[in-house]
Protein backbone atom coordinates (compact mmCIF):
# COMPACT_ATOMS: atom_id res chain seq x y z
CA UNK A 1 0.00 0.00 0.00
CA UNK A 2 1.34 3.44 -0.86
CA UNK A 3 1.76 5.84 2.01
CA UNK A 4 0.55 9.43 2.36
CA UNK A 5 2.10 12.19 4.45
CA UNK A 6 -0.41 14.19 6.50
CA UNK A 7 0.97 17.35 8.11
CA UNK A 8 -0.26 17.95 11.70
CA UNK A 9 0.42 21.48 12.92
CA UNK A 10 2.36 23.70 13.45
CA UNK A 11 -0.92 25.26 14.58
CA UNK A 12 -3.86 23.04 15.40
CA UNK A 13 -7.16 23.82 17.13
CA UNK A 14 -6.51 21.48 20.06
CA UNK A 15 -2.90 22.47 20.54
CA UNK A 16 -2.29 26.20 20.47
CA UNK A 17 1.46 25.70 20.38
CA UNK A 18 3.66 25.38 17.30
CA UNK A 19 4.55 21.71 16.98
CA UNK A 20 4.59 20.25 13.50
CA UNK A 21 4.46 16.50 12.98
CA UNK A 22 4.59 14.81 9.60
CA UNK A 23 2.40 11.72 9.90
CA UNK A 24 3.21 8.98 7.41
CA UNK A 25 -0.13 7.23 6.85
CA UNK A 26 -1.26 3.98 5.30
CA UNK A 27 -5.02 4.31 4.97
CA UNK A 28 -6.16 5.64 8.41
CA UNK A 29 -3.21 4.12 10.26
CA UNK A 30 -0.02 5.99 11.17
CA UNK A 31 3.16 4.13 10.27
CA UNK A 32 5.73 6.81 11.08
CA UNK A 33 5.95 10.29 12.58
CA UNK A 34 8.61 12.94 12.05
CA UNK A 35 8.56 15.99 14.36
CA UNK A 36 9.68 19.48 13.39
CA UNK A 37 10.39 21.94 16.16
CA UNK A 38 12.12 25.31 16.29
CA UNK A 39 9.23 27.70 15.65
CA UNK A 40 9.57 29.52 18.97
CA UNK A 41 13.25 29.08 19.79
CA UNK A 42 14.16 32.19 21.76
CA UNK A 43 17.76 31.56 22.83
CA UNK A 44 16.97 32.10 26.52
CA UNK A 45 19.94 29.94 27.62
CA UNK A 46 22.26 32.29 25.74
CA UNK A 47 20.49 35.32 27.21
CA UNK A 48 21.27 34.13 30.75
CA UNK A 49 24.99 34.45 30.01
CA UNK A 50 24.57 38.19 29.45
CA UNK A 51 22.45 38.83 32.57
CA UNK A 52 23.64 38.87 36.17
CA UNK A 53 22.91 35.71 38.16
CA UNK A 54 20.36 37.58 40.31
CA UNK A 55 18.48 38.75 37.20
CA UNK A 56 18.35 35.24 35.74
CA UNK A 57 15.58 34.26 38.19
CA UNK A 58 13.25 36.43 36.10
CA UNK A 59 14.60 35.11 32.80
CA UNK A 60 14.02 31.44 33.66
CA UNK A 61 10.48 32.22 34.84
CA UNK A 62 9.74 33.33 31.32
CA UNK A 63 10.76 29.99 29.80
CA UNK A 64 7.18 28.91 30.48
CA UNK A 65 4.40 30.69 32.36
CA UNK A 66 2.60 27.54 33.48
CA UNK A 67 5.56 26.20 35.48
CA UNK A 68 7.32 29.52 36.17
CA UNK A 69 7.44 28.97 39.95
CA UNK A 70 9.23 25.64 39.54
CA UNK A 71 11.74 27.09 37.04
CA UNK A 72 12.69 29.85 39.46
CA UNK A 73 12.71 27.36 42.34
CA UNK A 74 15.14 25.01 40.57
CA UNK A 75 17.40 27.90 39.56
CA UNK A 76 17.43 29.47 43.04
CA UNK A 77 18.13 26.09 44.67
CA UNK A 78 21.12 25.63 42.36
CA UNK A 79 22.57 29.09 43.11
CA UNK A 80 21.93 28.62 46.84
CA UNK A 81 23.88 25.36 46.75
CA UNK A 82 26.76 27.01 44.87
CA UNK A 83 26.90 29.91 47.34
CA UNK A 84 26.19 27.84 50.49
CA UNK A 85 23.07 29.80 51.36
CA UNK A 86 20.77 28.11 53.86
CA UNK A 87 17.23 29.42 53.43
CA UNK A 88 14.74 29.58 56.29
CA UNK A 89 12.23 26.79 56.95
CA UNK A 90 9.40 29.24 56.40
CA UNK A 91 10.67 30.04 52.90
CA UNK A 92 10.81 26.33 52.10
CA UNK A 93 7.16 25.88 53.01
CA UNK A 94 6.15 29.04 51.14
CA UNK A 95 7.87 27.72 48.04
CA UNK A 96 5.94 24.44 48.35
CA UNK A 97 2.59 26.25 48.72
CA UNK A 98 3.11 28.37 45.59
CA UNK A 99 4.58 25.45 43.65
CA UNK A 100 1.58 23.23 44.39
CA UNK A 101 -0.84 26.04 43.48
CA UNK A 102 1.00 26.24 40.17
CA UNK A 103 0.74 22.48 39.68
CA UNK A 104 -3.01 22.71 40.33
CA UNK A 105 -3.58 25.44 37.73
CA UNK A 106 -1.41 23.61 35.21
CA UNK A 107 -3.36 20.37 35.62
CA UNK A 108 -6.70 22.21 35.47
CA UNK A 109 -5.58 23.91 32.28
CA UNK A 110 -4.66 20.54 30.83
CA UNK A 111 -7.93 18.87 31.88
CA UNK A 112 -9.84 21.72 30.23
CA UNK A 113 -7.89 21.36 27.00
CA UNK A 114 -8.53 17.61 27.07
CA UNK A 115 -12.28 18.17 27.50
CA UNK A 116 -12.16 20.66 24.62
CA UNK A 117 -10.27 18.15 22.47
CA UNK A 118 -12.92 15.48 22.80
CA UNK A 119 -15.63 18.10 22.27
CA UNK A 120 -17.09 18.41 25.79
CA UNK A 121 -17.46 22.19 26.02
CA UNK A 122 -19.30 22.42 29.35
CA UNK A 123 -16.71 20.17 31.04
CA UNK A 124 -13.97 22.41 29.65
CA UNK A 125 -15.67 25.49 31.12
CA UNK A 126 -16.27 23.88 34.51
CA UNK A 127 -12.61 22.88 34.75
CA UNK A 128 -11.33 26.31 33.80
CA UNK A 129 -13.76 27.95 36.24
CA UNK A 130 -11.91 26.15 39.03
CA UNK A 131 -8.58 27.13 37.52
CA UNK A 132 -9.68 30.76 37.85
CA UNK A 133 -9.99 30.30 41.61
CA UNK A 134 -6.35 29.21 41.78
CA UNK A 135 -5.32 32.16 39.62
CA UNK A 136 -7.22 34.51 41.93
CA UNK A 137 -5.27 33.17 44.92
CA UNK A 138 -2.03 33.85 43.10
CA UNK A 139 -3.12 37.36 42.19
CA UNK A 140 -4.07 38.10 45.79
CA UNK A 141 -0.91 36.64 47.30
CA UNK A 142 1.73 37.50 44.72
CA UNK A 143 0.31 40.31 42.63
CA UNK A 144 -0.01 38.55 39.29
CA UNK A 145 -1.80 35.54 37.92
CA UNK A 146 0.73 33.47 35.96
CA UNK A 147 4.35 34.60 36.23
CA UNK A 148 4.22 35.38 39.94
CA UNK A 149 7.94 35.89 40.69
CA UNK A 150 7.67 34.63 44.26
CA UNK A 151 11.09 32.95 44.40
CA UNK A 152 14.35 34.75 44.93
CA UNK A 153 17.85 33.68 45.86
CA UNK A 154 17.73 33.28 49.65
CA UNK A 155 14.02 32.53 50.00
CA UNK A 156 10.82 34.08 48.70
CA UNK A 157 10.04 37.67 47.71
CA UNK A 158 6.74 37.71 49.62
CA UNK A 159 5.27 36.18 52.75
CA UNK A 160 1.77 34.86 53.42
CA UNK A 161 -0.33 36.26 56.24
CA UNK A 162 -2.52 34.05 58.45
CA UNK A 163 -5.62 35.47 56.77
CA UNK A 164 -4.26 34.65 53.33
CA UNK A 165 -3.45 31.11 54.40
CA UNK A 166 -6.95 30.67 55.86
CA UNK A 167 -8.42 31.90 52.58
CA UNK A 168 -6.22 29.50 50.60
CA UNK A 169 -7.54 26.59 52.68
CA UNK A 170 -11.17 27.67 52.14
CA UNK A 171 -10.60 28.04 48.39
CA UNK A 172 -8.82 24.72 47.90
CA UNK A 173 -11.62 23.01 49.84
CA UNK A 174 -14.13 24.60 47.45
CA UNK A 175 -12.05 23.47 44.50
CA UNK A 176 -11.89 19.93 45.91
CA UNK A 177 -15.68 19.87 46.17
CA UNK A 178 -16.03 21.09 42.56
CA UNK A 179 -13.44 18.61 41.32
CA UNK A 180 -15.33 15.71 42.86
CA UNK A 181 -18.27 16.68 40.65
CA UNK A 182 -16.30 16.69 37.39
CA UNK A 183 -14.09 13.72 38.32
CA UNK A 184 -16.94 11.31 37.67
CA UNK A 185 -17.28 12.65 34.12
CA UNK A 186 -13.57 12.40 33.33
CA UNK A 187 -13.19 8.92 34.77
CA UNK A 188 -16.58 7.19 34.37
CA UNK A 189 -18.47 8.77 31.46
CA UNK A 190 -18.99 6.22 28.66
CA UNK A 191 -18.22 8.61 25.78
CA UNK A 192 -15.17 10.08 27.46
CA UNK A 193 -13.81 6.62 28.29
CA UNK A 194 -14.40 5.59 24.69
CA UNK A 195 -12.00 8.34 23.57
CA UNK A 196 -9.34 7.60 26.21
CA UNK A 197 -9.22 3.94 27.19
CA UNK A 198 -6.72 1.87 25.22
CA UNK A 199 -5.59 4.87 23.14
CA UNK A 200 -1.87 5.65 22.88
CA UNK A 201 -0.57 2.90 25.10
CA UNK A 202 2.97 3.37 26.42
CA UNK A 203 4.03 0.22 28.25
CA UNK A 204 6.20 0.36 31.34
CA UNK A 205 9.09 -1.20 29.40
CA UNK A 206 8.79 1.44 26.66
CA UNK A 207 8.52 4.24 29.22
CA UNK A 208 11.80 3.08 30.75
CA UNK A 209 13.44 2.59 27.34
CA UNK A 210 12.43 6.07 26.15
CA UNK A 211 13.37 7.74 29.47
CA UNK A 212 9.87 9.15 30.04
CA UNK A 213 9.33 11.51 32.96
CA UNK A 214 6.52 13.00 35.03
CA UNK A 215 2.82 12.05 35.00
CA UNK A 216 3.40 10.26 31.70
CA UNK A 217 5.90 7.88 33.33
CA UNK A 218 3.71 7.50 36.42
CA UNK A 219 0.74 6.59 34.17
CA UNK A 220 2.88 3.74 32.82
CA UNK A 221 3.51 2.37 36.29
CA UNK A 222 6.84 4.07 37.13
CA UNK A 223 6.65 5.59 40.61
CA UNK A 224 9.13 8.38 39.90
CA UNK A 225 8.57 11.82 41.39
CA UNK A 226 11.41 14.24 42.17
CA UNK A 227 9.43 15.61 45.12
CA UNK A 228 10.12 12.37 46.98
CA UNK A 229 13.81 13.35 47.10
CA UNK A 230 12.69 15.86 49.75
CA UNK A 231 13.91 19.15 48.25
CA UNK A 232 12.53 22.36 49.74
CA UNK A 233 9.97 21.31 52.41
CA UNK A 234 8.72 18.17 50.61
CA UNK A 235 10.81 16.00 52.94
CA UNK A 236 8.60 17.14 55.84
CA UNK A 237 5.31 16.35 54.09
CA UNK A 238 3.55 13.03 53.73
CA UNK A 239 2.72 11.85 50.19
CA UNK A 240 3.26 9.04 47.69
CA UNK A 241 3.61 9.33 43.89
CA UNK A 242 0.30 8.65 42.10
CA UNK A 243 0.61 5.87 39.55
CA UNK A 244 -1.53 3.89 37.13
CA UNK A 245 -0.51 0.77 35.26
CA UNK A 246 -2.37 0.98 31.93
CA UNK A 247 -0.15 3.59 30.21
CA UNK A 248 -2.99 4.85 27.96
CA UNK A 249 -4.64 8.27 27.64
CA UNK A 250 -7.10 7.33 30.39
CA UNK A 251 -4.25 6.50 32.79
CA UNK A 252 -2.56 9.84 32.08
CA UNK A 253 -5.85 11.65 32.76
CA UNK A 254 -6.30 9.67 35.98
CA UNK A 255 -2.80 10.54 37.24
CA UNK A 256 -3.13 14.28 36.56
CA UNK A 257 -6.62 14.44 38.05
CA UNK A 258 -5.55 12.67 41.24
CA UNK A 259 -2.48 14.89 41.46
CA UNK A 260 -4.77 17.90 41.93
CA UNK A 261 -6.15 16.24 45.08
CA UNK A 262 -2.56 15.51 46.11
CA UNK A 263 -1.59 19.18 45.62
CA UNK A 264 -4.58 20.29 47.73
CA UNK A 265 -3.46 17.90 50.45
CA UNK A 266 0.15 19.11 50.26
CA UNK A 267 -0.92 22.77 50.47
CA UNK A 268 -3.02 22.02 53.55
CA UNK A 269 -0.18 20.05 55.15
CA UNK A 270 2.29 22.85 54.40
CA UNK A 271 -0.01 25.51 55.86
CA UNK A 272 -0.51 23.38 58.98
CA UNK A 273 3.22 22.91 59.48
CA UNK A 274 4.66 26.26 58.36
CA UNK A 275 6.90 27.72 61.07
CA UNK A 276 7.30 31.38 61.99
CA UNK A 277 10.39 33.23 60.84
CA UNK A 278 11.90 35.25 58.04
CA UNK A 279 10.87 34.46 54.49
CA UNK A 280 14.15 35.62 52.94
CA UNK A 281 17.74 35.78 54.12
CA UNK A 282 20.09 38.39 52.68
CA UNK A 283 23.05 36.76 50.99
CA UNK A 284 26.57 38.05 50.74
CA UNK A 285 29.92 36.79 49.64
CA UNK A 286 31.48 36.08 46.30
CA UNK A 287 29.35 35.32 43.25
CA UNK A 288 28.78 31.62 42.49
CA UNK A 289 31.72 29.52 41.34
CA UNK A 290 31.65 25.88 40.31
CA UNK A 291 29.19 23.44 38.75
CA UNK A 292 25.89 22.29 40.20
CA UNK A 293 22.83 20.29 39.12
CA UNK A 294 19.39 21.12 40.50
CA UNK A 295 16.29 19.02 39.81
CA UNK A 296 12.66 19.77 40.58
CA UNK A 297 9.32 18.10 39.74
CA UNK A 298 7.26 20.34 37.47
CA UNK A 299 3.60 19.63 36.56
CA UNK A 300 4.88 17.87 33.42
CA UNK A 301 7.78 16.07 35.10
CA UNK A 302 11.38 16.45 36.11
CA UNK A 303 13.27 19.61 35.11
CA UNK A 304 17.07 19.72 35.32
CA UNK A 305 19.21 22.83 35.73
CA UNK A 306 22.96 22.66 35.19
CA UNK A 307 24.72 25.83 36.34
CA UNK A 308 28.37 26.75 35.96
CA UNK A 309 29.54 29.85 37.76
CA UNK A 310 32.95 31.44 37.23
CA UNK A 311 33.11 33.68 40.29
CA UNK A 312 31.78 36.74 38.45
CA UNK A 313 28.25 38.12 38.32
CA UNK A 314 27.61 36.29 35.03
CA UNK A 315 27.24 32.55 34.76
CA UNK A 316 29.37 30.64 32.26
CA UNK A 317 26.47 28.34 31.45
CA UNK A 318 22.86 27.79 32.38
CA UNK A 319 21.43 24.67 30.82
CA UNK A 320 17.90 23.50 31.41
CA UNK A 321 16.20 20.33 30.27
CA UNK A 322 12.45 20.49 30.47
CA UNK A 323 10.04 17.55 30.79
CA UNK A 324 8.43 17.91 27.36
CA UNK A 325 11.88 17.69 25.76
CA UNK A 326 12.33 14.34 27.51
CA UNK A 327 8.85 13.11 26.55
CA UNK A 328 8.86 13.80 22.80
CA UNK A 329 10.72 10.54 21.96
CA UNK A 330 7.98 8.61 23.82
CA UNK A 331 5.35 10.42 21.72
CA UNK A 332 7.19 9.31 18.58
CA UNK A 333 7.07 5.76 19.92
CA UNK A 334 3.30 5.94 20.58
CA UNK A 335 2.18 7.49 17.28
CA UNK A 336 3.00 4.64 14.85
CA UNK A 337 0.16 2.12 14.92
CA UNK A 338 -2.45 4.65 16.05
CA UNK A 339 -5.43 5.95 14.10
CA UNK A 340 -5.39 9.48 12.66
CA UNK A 341 -8.45 10.45 14.74
CA UNK A 342 -6.54 9.68 17.95
CA UNK A 343 -3.58 11.95 17.19
CA UNK A 344 -5.00 15.04 19.00
CA UNK A 345 -5.65 12.92 22.12
CA UNK A 346 -2.20 11.37 21.94
CA UNK A 347 -0.33 14.63 21.57
CA UNK A 348 -2.42 16.32 24.22
CA UNK A 349 -1.97 13.63 26.83
CA UNK A 350 1.80 14.11 26.95
CA UNK A 351 0.88 17.70 28.01
CA UNK A 352 3.31 19.27 25.55
CA UNK A 353 4.83 22.64 26.30
CA UNK A 354 6.67 23.77 23.22
CA UNK A 355 7.96 27.02 24.68
CA UNK A 356 9.69 24.87 27.34
CA UNK A 357 11.04 22.49 24.71
CA UNK A 358 12.64 25.21 22.63
CA UNK A 359 13.47 27.85 25.26
CA UNK B 1 28.51 19.94 43.95
CA UNK B 2 27.96 17.43 41.11
CA UNK B 3 27.63 13.94 42.44
CA UNK B 4 29.37 11.00 40.79
CA UNK B 5 31.16 12.87 37.98
CA UNK B 6 33.49 10.68 35.92
CA UNK B 7 35.86 12.20 33.38
CA UNK B 8 36.43 10.00 30.34
CA UNK B 9 37.68 10.35 26.77
CA UNK B 10 35.43 10.35 23.72
CA UNK B 11 36.86 6.93 22.76
CA UNK B 12 35.54 5.46 26.01
CA UNK B 13 32.15 7.13 25.69
CA UNK B 14 30.11 4.43 23.96
CA UNK B 15 31.44 1.65 26.19
CA UNK B 16 30.68 3.66 29.35
CA UNK B 17 27.19 4.57 28.10
CA UNK B 18 26.51 0.89 27.28
CA UNK B 19 27.56 0.08 30.84
CA UNK B 20 25.13 2.68 32.22
CA UNK B 21 22.33 1.12 30.17
CA UNK B 22 23.27 -2.36 31.38
CA UNK B 23 23.27 -1.12 34.98
CA UNK B 24 19.70 0.22 34.54
CA UNK B 25 20.41 3.95 34.39
CA UNK B 26 17.87 6.31 32.79
CA UNK B 27 19.22 8.92 30.39
CA UNK B 28 18.42 12.40 31.67
CA UNK B 29 20.12 14.79 29.27
CA UNK B 30 23.42 16.08 27.92
CA UNK B 31 24.96 19.45 28.68
CA UNK B 32 27.61 21.17 26.62
CA UNK B 33 29.69 24.09 27.84
CA UNK B 34 32.05 26.23 25.77
CA UNK B 35 35.22 26.52 27.85
CA UNK B 36 36.22 29.75 26.16
CA UNK B 37 39.31 28.21 24.50
CA UNK B 38 39.16 25.68 21.67
CA UNK B 39 37.49 22.99 23.79
CA UNK B 40 33.94 22.08 24.79
CA UNK B 41 32.85 20.09 27.84
CA UNK B 42 30.05 17.60 27.17
CA UNK B 43 28.44 16.09 30.25
CA UNK B 44 26.06 13.11 29.93
CA UNK B 45 23.63 12.84 32.84
CA UNK B 46 22.11 9.50 33.92
CA UNK B 47 19.86 8.61 36.84
CA UNK B 48 18.85 5.54 38.76
CA UNK B 49 16.54 5.81 41.79
CA UNK B 50 17.22 9.58 41.97
CA UNK B 51 21.00 9.04 42.12
CA UNK B 52 22.86 10.64 39.26
CA UNK B 53 25.89 9.51 37.31
CA UNK B 54 27.60 12.07 35.09
CA UNK B 55 30.09 11.26 32.34
CA UNK B 56 32.19 14.19 31.19
CA UNK B 57 34.24 14.41 28.02
CA UNK B 58 36.27 17.39 26.88
CA UNK B 59 36.63 17.65 23.12
CA UNK B 60 38.21 20.00 20.60
CA UNK B 61 35.67 22.05 18.65
CA UNK B 62 36.25 20.17 15.39
CA UNK B 63 36.59 16.73 16.98
CA UNK B 64 34.19 13.90 16.11
CA UNK B 65 32.00 12.63 18.94
CA UNK B 66 30.04 9.38 18.56
CA UNK B 67 26.29 9.59 19.07
CA UNK B 68 24.81 7.67 22.01
CA UNK B 69 21.35 7.63 20.40
CA UNK B 70 21.83 4.03 19.28
CA UNK B 71 22.05 3.09 22.97
CA UNK B 72 19.55 5.60 24.38
CA UNK B 73 17.02 6.60 21.69
CA UNK B 74 15.87 9.60 23.74
CA UNK B 75 19.29 11.23 23.25
CA UNK B 76 18.49 12.06 19.62
CA UNK B 77 16.90 15.46 20.23
CA UNK B 78 19.55 16.77 22.60
CA UNK B 79 22.34 15.57 20.32
CA UNK B 80 20.79 17.41 17.39
CA UNK B 81 20.49 20.49 19.60
CA UNK B 82 24.17 20.39 20.61
CA UNK B 83 25.22 19.79 17.04
CA UNK B 84 23.35 22.89 15.89
CA UNK B 85 23.90 25.29 18.74
CA UNK B 86 27.52 24.41 19.58
CA UNK B 87 28.70 23.01 16.26
CA UNK B 88 29.95 19.78 17.86
CA UNK B 89 30.53 17.16 15.19
CA UNK B 90 28.32 14.38 16.58
CA UNK B 91 28.26 11.45 14.18
CA UNK B 92 25.72 8.69 13.74
CA UNK B 93 22.60 10.27 15.33
CA UNK B 94 19.67 7.98 14.50
CA UNK B 95 17.57 10.90 13.21
CA UNK B 96 19.91 13.65 12.02
CA UNK B 97 18.16 16.91 11.14
CA UNK B 98 21.28 18.15 9.34
CA UNK B 99 21.57 21.31 11.44
CA UNK B 100 17.97 22.43 10.99
CA UNK B 101 16.01 21.08 13.93
CA UNK B 102 15.93 24.50 15.61
CA UNK B 103 17.71 26.82 13.24
CA UNK B 104 16.63 28.01 9.82
CA UNK B 105 18.86 28.37 6.76
CA UNK B 106 19.55 32.05 7.45
CA UNK B 107 20.77 31.60 11.04
CA UNK B 108 24.35 32.16 12.11
CA UNK B 109 26.24 28.90 12.58
CA UNK B 110 26.67 27.62 16.17
CA UNK B 111 25.01 30.55 17.98
CA UNK B 112 25.70 29.23 21.49
CA UNK B 113 29.49 29.35 21.07
CA UNK B 114 31.31 32.30 22.56
CA UNK B 115 32.07 34.10 19.38
CA UNK B 116 33.61 37.48 19.03
CA UNK B 117 31.34 39.41 16.69
CA UNK B 118 33.01 42.43 15.08
CA UNK B 119 30.79 45.06 13.55
CA UNK B 120 32.64 46.91 10.82
CA UNK B 121 31.84 50.49 9.96
CA UNK B 122 30.96 50.95 6.32
CA UNK B 123 32.76 54.18 5.54
CA UNK B 124 31.19 57.65 5.88
CA UNK B 125 31.76 60.16 8.63
CA UNK B 126 31.70 58.81 12.14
Amino acid sequence: MSSTIVPFGPQHPVLPEPLHIKLVMEDEKIVDAIPAIGYVHRGLEKLTETKEFTQNTFVVERVCGICSVMHAMAYCQGIEELMNIEISDRAKFLRVIWAELHRMHSHFLWLGLLADAFGFESLFMQTWRDREKVMDIMEETAGSRVVISCNTIGGTRRDLTKEQMAKIITTVDEIKHDLEQVEAVFLNNYTVKHRLVGVGVLTKADAIEYCTVGPMARASGIAMDMRTTGYSAYGQLDFEPITHNDGDCYARTYVRLKEIYQSIDLIKQAIAKIPEGEHVVPFKGFPPKGDVISRVEQPRGEVLYYLRGNGTKNLDRLRLRTPTFANIPSLLKMLPGSQLADVPMLILTIDPCISCTER
Amino acid sequence: MIENLVEITSDQLLAEVQKCKYDGYRFVTTTSVDNGDDTIDIVYHFDIDYKMKNLKITVKKDEEVPSISKVYVSALLVENEIKELFGVNITGIIVDYGGHMLLSEEELGSPMLRQQITIEKRGGNS
